[in-house]
This record gives C-alpha cells, sequence and structure tokens, in this order.
C-alpha cells in the first residue's frame, strides 16, 4: 500500500490525497448522506441550537441596557502624562465636574474601560502604556487627547517620542489641542459615548 | 592634615600631593577654576578632592561632542571654599572611555549613565551600566552629532518587558 491514493474525478482530473502510513484511504461519503439527518439526530441538535438561540436572543434584549450602562459609566483610568494631564484634571475639577457624565477616573486599569492618552508617550514609556492597555478588561476604548498623542505634536520628529499613540494600540476618539481644553476633553468624552451606541447600540 | 582653606592653597597642596594629575589651568566666571585633566588620573584626582579638598559634592557630569573628540566636564562644589571647580577631561572621539567616579561621589552615577545613553561614552567601573532615559535594547545615541533623523520604526523597542 502507498502513502498516497489518488481518485480520479468525473472531470478527468487526478487529486493526489497525502496520508499518513499504514492508513487506509478514507472512505468518500456523498454530501446528500451527509446532510440527511434523522428526526432522531435532529431533535437533540435542534436543543442545542435552541440554547444558543436564546442566549442570542437574551442578549439582544440586554444589549441596550448593557450598551446604555456602559456608555453612561465610562471609567477612565487616572493616568497623567503631561501638560494635558492638568486639563484632565481640571475636567474633573469643580468647574467642569466630568463626573456628571458618569466619567469617574479609577486608579487600576482592571477597573476601567476608558485609557485617556493625556500626553507624549515615548518610547520608554510606550511598554508601560501598552501593558496598561492590555490589563483593562473589555470592552474598552482609548482616547488620545492633544496632539502629542493623536500625531507627536512638535516632538513628531524627536528621536525619543511615540509619533501618534495609535502605532501602539487602536484610538476611537481624537483630541485636538495644545493642550485641549477640558471642554475639548468633556466634547471628546460625549463623541465617544455616541460612538459606542452607534457601534454597539 | 587639615583641610583646606582657600583654593589657592588647595591648588598649591593638589599640585604638590598629586602630581601629574591636571595638565593645563583656565579661568572663567563663576567657578574657582577650570582643570584640564588626562584621562587616567580622574580617578585619583576625584578622590583627593573628596578627601583633602573639601569638595564633598559632584553636582554635574556631562558630556559634550566636539566632532573631532569628545569632553567630559564635572562640576564640583565645596562647601568650605564657597564655590564650583570645574574638570574637563578630553577623550577620543572613537571608543571614548573614561573611569567612573560613581565610586568617589555617589551623586554621579545618574549623570554618567545619562551621558553614557544620549552620547555612548563608556564609564569604566560604573556600578549600574544601565541606559537611563532611553528604553533598553535602544540601538542608538541620539545627542551626537552624527546621530540623524529616523523612522519612527527604526526607534521602535520591540521588547515589552523593558
Amino acid at each position: 500500500m502507498t502513502d498516497t491514493t489518488a481518485s480520479t474525478h468525473s472531470a478527468g482530473t487526478t487529486v493526489v490525497t497525502h496520508l499518513h502510513k499504514g492508513d487506509s484511504p478514507a472512505p468518500e461519503v456523498p454530501t446528500e448522506q451527509i446532510l440527511a439527518v434523522s428526526a432522531k439526530e435532529f431533535i437533540p441538535l435542534w436543543k442545542e441550537n435552541l440554547q444558543g438561540l436564546v442566549n442570542k436572543g437574551m442578549d439582544t434584549l440586554t444589549q441596550p441596557l448593557f450598551n446604555w450602562a456602559g456608555r453612561n459609566s465610562l471609567f477612565p483610568l487616572h493616568l497623567g502624562l503631561a501638560c494635558c494631564a492638568i486639563e484632565f484634571a481640571a475636567g474633573f475639577g469643580a468647574r467642569w465636574d466630568a463626573e456628571r457624565f458618569g466619567v469617574v477616573p479609577r486608579s487600576s486599569p482592571r477597573q476601567c474601560d476608558l485609557l485617556i492618552i493625556n500626553g507624549t508617550v515615548t518610547w520608554k514609556f510606550s511598554h508601560k502604556l501598552i501593558t496598561l492597555w492590555e490589563q483593562m478588561p473589555e470592552p474598552k476604548w482609548a482616547i488620545a487627547m492633544g496632539n502629542c498623542a493623536t500625531g507627536g505634536g512638535p516632538f513628531r520628529t524627536a528621536y525619543s517620542v511615540v509619533p501618534g499613540v495609535d502605532k501602539l494600540f487602536p484610538i476611537d476618539v481624537y483630541i485636538a489641542g495644545c493642550p485641549p481644553r477640558p471642554e475639548a476633553m468633556l466634547d471628546g468624552i460625549l463623541r465617544l459615548e455616541r460612538l459606542i451606541r452607534e457601534r454597539h447600540g | 592634615m587639615t583641610a583646606v582653606s582657600s583654593w589657592p592653597e588647595a591648588l598649591a597642596r593638589l599640585k604638590a600631593e598629586v602630581p601629574d594629575a591636571i595638565t593645563g589651568e583656565s579661568a572663567r566666571p563663576g567657578v574657582l577654576a577650570v582643570l584640564a585633566v588626562p584621562a587616567p588620573s580622574i580617578r585619583r584626582l576625584a578622590t583627593w578632592l573628596r578627601d583633602e579638598g573639601t569638595f564633598s559634592h559632584c553636582s554635574l557630569v556631562l558630556g559634550i561632542d566636539w566632532i573631532d573628540h569628545m569632553e567630559v566636564v564635572y562640576h564640583l562644589w565645596s562647601d568650605a571654599l564657597k564655590g564650583y571647580l570645574e574638570l574637563s577631561v578630553t577623550l577620543p572621539a572613537e571608543d571614548p572611555h573614561v573611569d567612573s567616579l560613581g565610586g568617589v561621589w555617589g551623586g554621579a552615577i545618574w549623570h554618567e549613565r545619562e551621558t553614557w545613553d544620549l552620547l555612548g561614552i563608556r564609564f569604566d567601573g560604573h556600578p549600574d551600566p544601565r541606559r537611563l532615559l532611553m528604553p533598553e535594547g535602544y540601538k542608538f545615541h541620539p545627542l551626537r552629532k552624527s546621530f540623524e533623523l529616523r523612522e519612527p520604526e527604526e526607534l521602535e523597542v520591540k521588547s515589552r518587558h523593558v
């Protein structure tokens, strides 16, 4: 017995199927025979699919609720990189009060679903930033705040600066400005809320 | 031996007690003196300046790329003399290296790490010869005059565990 077997198809082409040594050639099962499932076998399959259908239905029903809850309680990581962090901090103060939109900075990436990169990212810090991003549970979003995070800003050609944090991981909302005012940061967060509603609502 | 009380006295004793440690002496406003030091005798001179010359504080170590040669400058502060002393070591452009003063003044350790990181001047016998500002694995010494602007792909260090 050889380790390859050849079968001639009706069109006349020869297909060589490689087999392990010692294996017998696999019997060819016609497609019609595979599709023909008896009712006895069908009922358990149908029950499994029903469970999946119920799960999917529950997801469809609860998705808007979870989406509503998630987008109205975005918890950003309390991370300050550069001068944009001052605007970030001011945004959570009494004057702008980002907490009225449900945005509460948290100190652990494991409790966050939003990463606001507010400042210049250097190559040395990029590894730490990726680690923080990977520590955050799904679903998660990222905002590049200010020109440095968006595209490197005035340090774009520097030897030490990442020219745009989207070289490291995907960004959902870019906020321009050097630095952007807290209103711009709030606008970016509200745009992200709209994006979440439209993309996953 | 008693500690020195004035800079001329310190200089006279330095020339007597550490012969051949300095090759030149010049003046600059703001510092007691600028001493040109040959690279092999820097550690001997630094130890004397700390123990006998009352220069207890090394406030700055910096490197200069003069293209045809390299220079390392040390700024030392003396509480007793109320003044700075500047030491200047000239090094060749190819493979510049000088003895580390990290064992003499602990404060020199970070400055020497920075000088190694940005200018590629090696400090022999350094207790912690890592880069300071750039990530480990970075291939360049970016403040050298020969460093040119590069694409970000060249600058990125792929390893995340640094």
